[in-house]
């Protein structure tokens, strides 16, 4: 073999690192140099998918650096270390120039399209429209936990009713002012739309006597011009124990542990003497203002306290009528309007709007 | 009621200063709204309850703060005035109906002079907010606000023959009462009529023709007791309410008749001058007579909880006016109740009291109202607060929770809860079809339940749907802006019996409205408008929360709903139970609607009764689901309930599932077609099925499907 032949090798080898280095140019901003300012992801990108064909080019079976592999063969035995040491060389200078410009793209491309994909978090949410329940079911609902939790069960009954229901079994008898006809709806047969949910004591107690715990939720209806305080119908919640034993200790026991449970534990209660027919002794029941805490401001009227509703303990003409023996049996009885607590609780200034189903009004209720 | 603190003081020396007199009487059941001072004195501003007439005057609220404090009441003392001759001489007292006037007593006082009172006097009605008027009129005015008996003063001159006549009105009779107006009145009416005419409206106004003027010199002074109904009655019809009025018809202290007239015609006498009557001319053809009622002690505890002594009861009812039964001669109060007092009297067993009641109390019958006396006198305040003991589960009615997973459901739907008034106008009527539940009843003339005194004008229907109400809530919203609402309303409709005399049918009903956007307008997503099938998701939501199997839907022709964009709505059982669809186009316009609206109602009775889905396990498959989705170019009017049920009566046994992937319709179909695709799905349950297998089973059905619906397959 030609000694000039070993030189020709050589310098097929320095051929073969010229054409990579004259080509590589163009990449070799991204050989360790931090400096792309100006670079783009789109220019990145591409500059990508050019190493890819460039490490193909320089690096796949058909390159310079291939042929240059292919003469280590062919090179004399005593140059041979040599050359193969050169062309090991010029394959890791070629790799490691490739490599290094692909992970700075890399890099950038990584860093470039996070950015892009950024978002804005403070745009709002995808989340359906959720429609709101009425303010006067949200507070039924409360009051009916609280009193379940209290061994109540929930009763509901007729809205029209009979006058023996809605008065004589009430202990209303006929002529008593409560039942004078201004007052009450009736029907052009006669009948009378309920003007308090106490009728479903009655339909309770026929159904299931004593002794019995039992709340009634629901509409009534009385014949109020509406205005800011009245409506012509509004919603009631009745509730009725009877067992044998109960006193007044046990009525002001469960309103006040009811108004502890819907407006805190520091909420103070006063019972005073008040009258109505279907009960004796009869009481009003005032809670201290949840506003004001009963120092005086204007949901309370200055006075401190706030009327929840009537009470008392069920007349014995009452429990008679459903045939429960008022010598064995005894119960208390109570009534009070959701209405007047809601708008209360939320400072509604004028009631119209709970029947008004405005949107915007409703909207605010959760 | 307005109290003045110094007057009652005359009456009864209280101790406490005027606010906590207010909080004590408020605590006795006297619930004060207010205390206002006024010059050197307060006046209490009293709400009284309807069973407490009794203190509707200072003498009244004196009796409770008497008893409070262990106070005696003094009666007012007058001073002695000039008397002379009977009052017989003068007058004539004739009853007729002793029912309505069980009590009446005339006296007269001569030689009076008309002129306005002195200042003490007008001082203290306008004090109260009374105006003042003249001497004699001030002065009944005075008796009555302080010992609670009305009283009226007659010119006795003007009185034809100077008779007294309480009778009935006759058919016809006319009364121009003291403020100028002419009443025509009824025959179960009570007046004051003199020997030719009715002169004063008995228990409510005095009449025009017999009042005090400047130039009367005798007046006669009436005191009277009166039946409350009938004073009641004849208030509410002629719409008059009056100081008299206001307490005949409650019921006034019948044994305080002759006192409260000496009081007046002794102030008569000093104030206008004058000589009295010596007598009063007192017709009582039957005395009144108060109850007795016993008392075992044991009930206080047993109905209050408080351990009240017997000694203190006694001390307490005593207090208050009431007689214990073997104690009753003994009693001493000046202004004794001697007049109520039976004749038999029975005589206290050991266990038992009897007490007869104060002639001033009506609301004093039974046991419990004595036990009420003595509770409110030893103080609400000292009934201790415990819960009872509880041998009873609580429970929410099954419905109602099933309604509350409902709710849920739809307002998870984007719906808002609406409560309506429960009647409506009855210019809506016809307009909108009735739920099936309400069919038959719909077919009658009469199948409204309409009100006899409705209060909104028009409102006079109970509404037989919840519509009416939701579509005005539509309005309301429209006409303040917001144009994008979804409400829903729970509530009862009702319709009248089909027997007349029958309590009127009253079921739940569930409603929804819907309209405007689809989504809302800040989030991301673009617009759309709501549909059909929006509203129909929500009612299919509700009756999944509820546990029900699903609802069918089936083209139907309704009253207030468009057609074509109509459905009837069936439980799973083939049941109808209500309507869904676009608002027809004549009613749209009738409510002024310009954008589509949608409505459904729903029985919610039925939803709430009907059968619940059941949950069974079925075993997962070993064996995968081959699946094969066609697209069939079909008449518009093919529905995609057809195409399914054409597939599941082809009844391939392992095609297990067909369902709907989508529908296209657009410019490049031919007019009325449409293309539905479905994916059908098939299964073995022993094994996999091969291709070839399943493309047999899938051109069967398609195949049917091509002939069936004259479809043509596209791909």
């Amino acid at each position: 073999m030609p000694e000039g032949q070993t030189v020709d090798h050589k310098q097929t080898v320095e051929a073969a690192r010229k054409a990579f280095e004259q080509e590589f140019g163009r990449f070799a901003r991204f050989r360790g140099s931090n400096n792309l300012d100006g670079l783009t992801l789109v220019e990145a990108e591409a500059a990508q998918r050019e190493l890819v064909d460039a490490r193909t080019r320089h690096t796949g079976k058909k390159s310079a650096l291939a042929s240059v592999k292919k003469l280590i063969g062919r090179v004399a035995a005593e140059d041979r270390a040599d050359f193969g040491q050169q062309v090991q060389q010029l394959e890791t200078e070629i790799v490691a120039s490739l490599e290094e410009a692909e992970a700075t793209l890399k890099e950038f491309i990584s860093v470039a399209r996070t950015e892009r994909e950024r978002i804005d978090v403070t745009l709002p949410g995808t989340r359906p429209r959720r429609g709101h329940l009425h303010p006067i079911t949200l507070l039924r609902q409360r009051i009916e936990d609280i009193f379940v939790s209290l061994g109540y069960a929930i009763e509901d009954d007729r809205e029209i009713e009979t006058d023996y229901y809605n008065f004589d079994a009430l202990n209303i008898p006929e002529g008593h002012p409560a039942r004078a006809s201004q007052d009450t709806f009736y029907t052009t047969e006669g009948f009378a739309l309920r003007s308090q949910t106490s009728t479903v004591q009655i339909h309770a107690m026929e159904r299931r006597t004593a002794p019995l715990r039992m709340i009634a939720p629901g509409r009534v209806f009385r014949r109020d011009t509406p205005d800011a305080t009245h409506n012509p119908m509004f919603f009631q919640v009745e509730g009725l124990c009877v067992d044998r034993g109960i006193t007044m200790a046990h009525l002001k026991g469960t309103l006040s542990e009811f108004v502890h449970r819907l407006f805190g534990p520091e909420i103070k209660t006063r019972f005073r003497p008040s009258y109505f027919p279907f009960t004796e002794p009869s009481a009003e029941m005032d809670y201290s203002c949840f506003k004001c805490g009963g120092k005086g401001c204007r949901t309370c009227k200055g006075s401190g306290w706030i009327e929840l509703g009537g009470c008392g303990m069920v007349h014995p003409n009452v429990l008679r009528a459903v045939s429960i023996d008022p010598e064995i049996f005894s119960g208390f009885a109570f009534g009070f309007g959701l209405d007047r607590m809601a708008a209360l609780m939320y400072k509604l200034d004028d009631i119209r709007l709970l029947f008004e189903n405005d949107v915007r009004f409703l909207e605010q209720f959760n | 009621m307005n109290i003045s603190y110094n007057w009652l003081r005359e009456l009864a020396n209280t101790s406490l200063a005027p606010r906590e007199l207010a909080e004590r009487l408020t605590m006795l059941g006297l619930a004060v709204e207010g205390v206002h001072e006024a010059g050197d004195d307060y006046v209490l501003d009293i709400d009284l309850t309807s069973n407490r007439p009794d203190c509707l005057s200072h003498l009244g609220v004196a009796r409770e703060v008497a008893a409070l404090e262990n106070l005696r009441v003094r009666l007012p003392e007058s001073k002695p005035k000039p008397v002379a001759q009977l009052a017989e001489e003068f007058t004539s007292v004739k009853i007729l109906d002793a029912d309505l006037c069980p009590r009446y007593a005339a006296r007269v006082v001569r030689g009076v002079k008309i002129a306005p009172s002195p200042d003490w006097l007008v001082k203290r009605l306008e004090a109260i907010g009374q105006r003042a008027i003249n001497n004699v009129a001030d002065i009944t005015n005075y008796v009555l606000h302080e010992m609670g008996q009305p009283l009226h003063a007659f010119d006795l001159a003007k009185l034809t023959e100077q008779r007294i006549v309480v009778r009935r009105a006759l058919a016809g009779e006319k009364l121009t009462t003291l403020d100028g107006v002419e009443r025509e009145l009824d025959t179960q009416m009570l007046v004051i009529a003199d020997a030719a005419r009715a002169v004063a409206l008995a228990g409510v106004m005095g009449g025009e023709d017999s009042e005090i003027s400047e130039a009367t010199e005798d007046v006669l002074i009436e005191s009277a007791y009166f039946n409350p109904d009938s004073v009641r009655r004849t208030a509410r019809i002629l719409g008059m309410r009056t100081e008299a009025s206001n307490r005949f018809e409650r019921g006034t202290d019948y044994a305080n008749v002759l006192r409260a007239q000496e009081r007046c015609v002794a102030l008569v006498c000093e104030l206008a001058g004058g000589v009295a009557t010596e007598n009063a001319i007192d017709v009582y053809p039957r005395p009144l007579k108060q109850p007795i009622v016993s008392l075992r002690p044991e009930r206080v505890e047993a109905l209050t909880g408080l351990r009240v002594p017997t000694a203190e009861i006694e001390r307490i009812l005593t207090g208050l006016g009431f007689a214990e039964c073997d104690s009753v001669s003994t009693s001493e109060e000046a202004w004794s109740f001697r007049d109520g007092i039976p004749e038999e009297m029975p005589v206290n067993l050991h266990s038992q009291m009897s007490f007869v009641a104060p002639t001033w109390r009506v609301d004093i019958e039974i046991e419990e109202d004595l036990v009420e006396e003595v509770a409110r006198h030893t103080g609400y305040n000292k009934i201790a607060t415990e819960l009872p003991a509880s041998g009873i589960a609580g429970e929410y009615q099954p419905s109602e929770l099933k309604k509350r997973s409902m709710r849920q459901a739809v307002l998870a739907c984007g719906f808002d809860e609406a409560v309506n008034f429960s009647f409506i106008d009855a210019a809506h009527d016809g307009m909108f079809e009735l739920l099936p539940a309400y069919a038959e009843e719909s077919k009658r003339e009469d199948n409204f339940v309409s009100l006899s005194n409705s209060i909104i004008e028009g409102a006079t229907r109970m509404r037989p749907t919840l519509l009416v109400g939701l579509l005005e809530s539509v309005r309301h919203n429209f006409n303040h802006g917001t144009r994008d609402v979804r409400l829903f309303e729970t509530g009862r409709i009702f319709a009248s019996a089909p027997t007349g005399g029958e309590l009127p049918l009253e079921r739940e009903s569930l409603a929804l409205v819907a309209t405007g956007g689809a989504t809302e307008e800040n989030l991301a997503g673009a617009p759309r408008e709501i549909n059909f099938y929006d509203l129909k998701g929500a009612l299919e939501s509700a009756a999944a929360a509820m546990n029900l199997l699903p609802l069918k839907f089936d083209e139907a022709s309704v009253r207030h709903l468009r057609e074509g964009q109509t459905a009837a709505i069936s439980l799973s059982d083939g049941k109808q139970i209500g309507y869904i669809g676009r608002l027809a186009e004549a009613v749209a316009a009738d409510y002024k609607f310009k954008q589509a609206v949608y409505v459904a109602e729903v029985d919610l009775t039925d939803l709430l009764e009907a059968t619940q889905a059941t949950v069974l396990y079925t075993p997962l498959s070993r064996f995968p689901i081959v699946t094969r989705d066609v697209s069939l170019l079909v008449a518009r009017r093919v529905t995609l309930a057809n195409l399914l049920q054409a597939v599941r009566d082809e009844a391939v046994e392992h095609c297990r599932e067909a369902k709907l992937v989508g529908t296209y319709e657009g410019a490049n179909l031919p007019e009325g077609k449409r293309s539905v695709t479905l994916r059908l799905e098939y299964r073995a349950d022993d094994r996999t099925l091969r291709d070839e297998e399943v493309d047999q089973m899938h051109n069967q059905i398609v195949n049917t499907l091509e002939e069936k619906f004259d479809a043509q397959l596209r791909v």
